[in-house]
């Protein structure tokens, strides 16, 4: 790994960088992207930055085809062509304008080989994670079984409400609430097709007739606000249990706006009223099935969904336990961007903090606020309970005491308490549905970006994740996307999703009489007791 | 040997830590301590210093309360069953949550707590209707129907509180049965219990315990 130093108008960033990436390929992950009308092959030539020092690759044909002379002589080089070879410094003068898109980092994709040889037309297929808070896309080429371009956004909506209810409040009080919801939606993602258009292939409209197929998915109350139906259903407990479906009422009222005339819009079935399709998605890439029993995946968002497959069935349930994971309702929480502390260590009489992209701690992501917690435990500065030791006072207490956004406080460890406790006891709930106990379980899939950079061991020490093995812990970024990626590129994705939809049993927790008091027994901050195995 | 014991049990509800009060409990039956008096002399009492504190500890989280609560209630249940006989019972409590609401964690709380203050308690469950509010708590002369609603819509909704306070009304059971409330939404609007026609209403799990006694001997004095 090295580092890429980045001086432009809006200051000095530093960013990870992996050997051999190109420039462009990194900037495109965050928001400073470079100007681009061509998939990075050097023909477009809008890419400029200068080269101030470091180890990278020559200039290519590209280059010397499109930078004069003087301009190579001054450092300029065209971002798709130069490589990072060690730490490098550039100067970025005239970035993108600013965009929502930002490129999905590689290693969060799936490594998919698959393709649709049989595709003589509109051979390009778009697959997308319709999130709470993120929009993930991702546009295939499906006849060569080419990802073209990915991007992550936020999801608009947001301006209704962080959470799922306050925005199927707003739909349900008001129509023109409801509509402007599913059109903020439909809008987003259509301008994240058309900022890959432009930017990955250098042509937009004749493009956007090539798209055969835009496959989406979703928790319900996504599919319920981006179809503009069954919102208020989604409010309704009577309707929980039941199979629900969220289709296009005019799916030419979709294709017109979008400007895509031969897509075919599939929007798989969820799974029941509180269990979306974004979870038969994860299933898919996962392959959790074709695991042995024992094997569970978690899925941690802003609302987190649990799978448990047992050899011969699927249960499945769905709590609101993420959201602290993701910042929300910690004091300085903060998502997985630059600056977010995501690891905790000891070092010399203290704590360091490791940063995303080295920068100056502002705050925790989920790994970073798991390990302080799991850190202050071990140390005695934390009580099972969830109490200081001694009182920090409502500031908190400061892992590095020149820096106040690297405190925790009293209100983080309750809300943590509590998030942890809910996805311990859906577990739980499972594994006695399925008449197993925690020293069954074998492998455990971890979707979502909070697994990318956690600490297993330190997790489970404070009874988030169960005592199983290292080696059976798996890491699966953006599963959900690469599910939907994955029936994109089968002929019968539909049937796949469909298949293993009908192997799941959904289980309501609000239906299940112990899942309280399971709740209320995994608030300790210490490890799942480990049920011997029968 | 009493004092040690309320000691000792104090700090094991102050950790949270359910598998050393029961410790404690069982040390105490070993000892000699009766279950009335682990009850009346030891649990009650903490659970009377834990609402009285509620308030006035900053570093208490709800994480805490939910784990004192449950301690108290699992304490005093297993003692129960070994009283000599009935213990005296304070009053009668009907409760459940709003029409269309599931979450059931709150309501929970408040009967850990009002189990261990003699209070009877019959739970309705989750998502109950209005009717059935009534209807049970005029069978069982209950003193107190107490609805818990976390959600907006399930606070304020015609088919919730509201609509029991009607029934109330109707019926002409206003004086004989109080309306209490509890959940997010009305701590978010502190007048919004009024608005729903609810007698009172509780920040949180703990002090609807002290709110629903208060209301029972209220109506028992009269």
């Amino acid at each position: 790994m090295s580092i890429l130093h980045v001086s432009s108008a809006s200051g000095e960033h530093r960013l990870v960088a992996s050997d051999g990436q190109s420039v462009r390929d990194l900037l495109d992950t965050t928001a400073l992207r470079v100007r681009a009308a061509c998939g990075g092959s050097g023909t477009c030539g809008a890419c400029i930055v200068r080269f101030i020092s470091g180890e990278v690759s020559p200039p290519t044909v590209a280059e010397y085809l499109k930078l004069t002379p003087e301009e190579r002589a001054a450092g300029q080089r065209l971002a798709c062509q130069l490589r990072i070879r060690g730490d490098v410094h550039i100067e970025l003068e005239h970035p993108a304008p600013p965009s929502e898109w930002k490129s999905i980092v590689p290693e969060n994709l799936a490594e998919i080989t698959a393709s649709r040889p049989e595709l003589s037309a509109h051979r390009y297929g778009l697959a997308v994670d319709l999130g709470t808070t993120h929009i993930r896309l991702a546009l295939w080429d499906r006849r060569a079984g080419k990802r073209i371009a990915t991007r992550r956004g936020a999801n608009p909506q947001g301006s209704f409400g962080a959470d799922v209810l306050n925005r199927l409040e707003a739909a349900r009080a008001h129509p023109e609430h409801a509509a402007e919801l599913a059109a903020s939606a439909r809008e987003a993602i259509m301008h994240a097709v058309r900022d890959i258009l432009a930017r990955d292939i250098g042509e937009v409209t004749p493009m956007l007739a090539e798209i055969g197929e835009v496959l989406i998915v979703g928790n319900t109350a996504m599919l319920a606000l981006l179809t503009g139906q069954g919102g208020e259903a989604l409010l309704d407990p009577a309707y929980w249990q039941k199979k629900v479906e969220f289709q296009p009422v005019d799916r030419s009222a979709w294709q017109q706006p979008w400007h895509l005339p031969n897509a075919r819009i599939v929007l798989p079935g969820p799974v029941a009223g509180f269990v979306g399709s974004d979870l038969v998605a994860d299933l898919l890439a996962t392959g959790l099935t074709d695991g042995p029993p024992g094997s569970l995946l978690l899925d941690v968002g802003t609302n987190t969904e649990i799978a448990l497959w047992d050899g011969a069935c699927l249960h499945v349930t769905s709590v609101p336990g993420g959201p602290a994971f993701e910042g929300v309702g910690i004091r300085h929480g903060m998502p997985a961007e630059p600056g977010a502390i995501y690891r905790v260590s000891r070092s010399s009489g203290g704590y360091a903090c490791a940063t995303i992209a080295g920068e100056t701690a502002r705050g925790f992501c989920g790994s970073g606020l798991t390990d302080a917690i799991a850190v202050l435990l071990a140390d005695g500065c934390l009580k099972s309970s969830g109490r200081f030791a001694v009182s920090p006072g409502p500031e908190g207490y400061a892992l590095d005491p020149a820096n106040p956004a690297t405190a925790i406080t009293g209100i983080d460890v309750d809300a943590f308490q509590r998030a942890k406790a809910a996805i311990a006891a859906a577990m739980e709930v499972l594994l006695r549905q399925a008449g197993m106990g925690w020293g069954e379980l074998r492998r455990l899939c971890i979707c979502g970006a909070f697994g990318h950079t956690l600490d297993v061991g330190r997790a489970q020490s404070l009874g988030l994740l169960p005592p199983i093995d290292a080696q059976g812990v798996e890491l699966h970024a953006d599963a959900s996307l690469a599910g939907g990626e994955r029936a994109l590129l089968s002929p019968d994705g539909a049937q796949r999703f469909a298949a293993l939809t009908d192997t799941i049993k959904a289980i309501n927790l609000s239906l299940i009489a112990d899942y309280d008091e399971a709740y209320i027994n995994h608030l300790r901050l210490r490890p799942i007791a480990g049920a011997p195995s029968p | 040997m009493l004092e040690r014991i309320v000691k000792a049990y104090n700090e094991a509800v102050f950790e949270t830590d359910k598998e050393a009060a029961f410790e404690v409990v069982e040390a105490a039956l070993a000892g000699g301590l009766t279950a009335e008096d682990v009850v009346f002399k030891v649990v009650i009492p903490a659970v009377e210093e834990m609402m009285s504190n509620i308030t006035k500890d900053p570093d208490a989280n709800l994480a805490q309360h939910f784990m004192t609560a449950q301690i108290a209630a699992e304490v005093t249940e297993k003692m129960l069953l070994k009283f000599q006989q009935p213990p005296e019972i304070i009053g009668k409590v009907v409760m459940g949550t709003a029409h269309g609401d599931l979450h059931s964690l709150g309501k929970r709380i408040v009967m850990g707590c009002l189990k261990a203050l003699m209070v009877d308690v019959v739970d309705l469950g989750v998502n109950v209707p209005a009717e059935r509010f009534v209807d049970v708590a005029q069978a069982e002369n209950a003193q107190v129907i107490a609805i818990s609603a976390m959600m907006v819509h399930t606070a304020t909704g015609e088919n919730g509180a509201s609509k029991v306070r009607r029934i109330l009304h109707e019926r002409g059971l206003e004086e004989r049965i109080k309306l209490v409330v509890g959940g997010a939404p009305y701590r978010f609007d502190d007048g919004l219990y009024q608005t729903v026609g609810a007698d009172a209403w509780a920040a949180d799990g703990v002090n609807a315990g002290r709110i629903i006694v208060d209301l029972i001997r209220g109506i028992k004095k009269s």
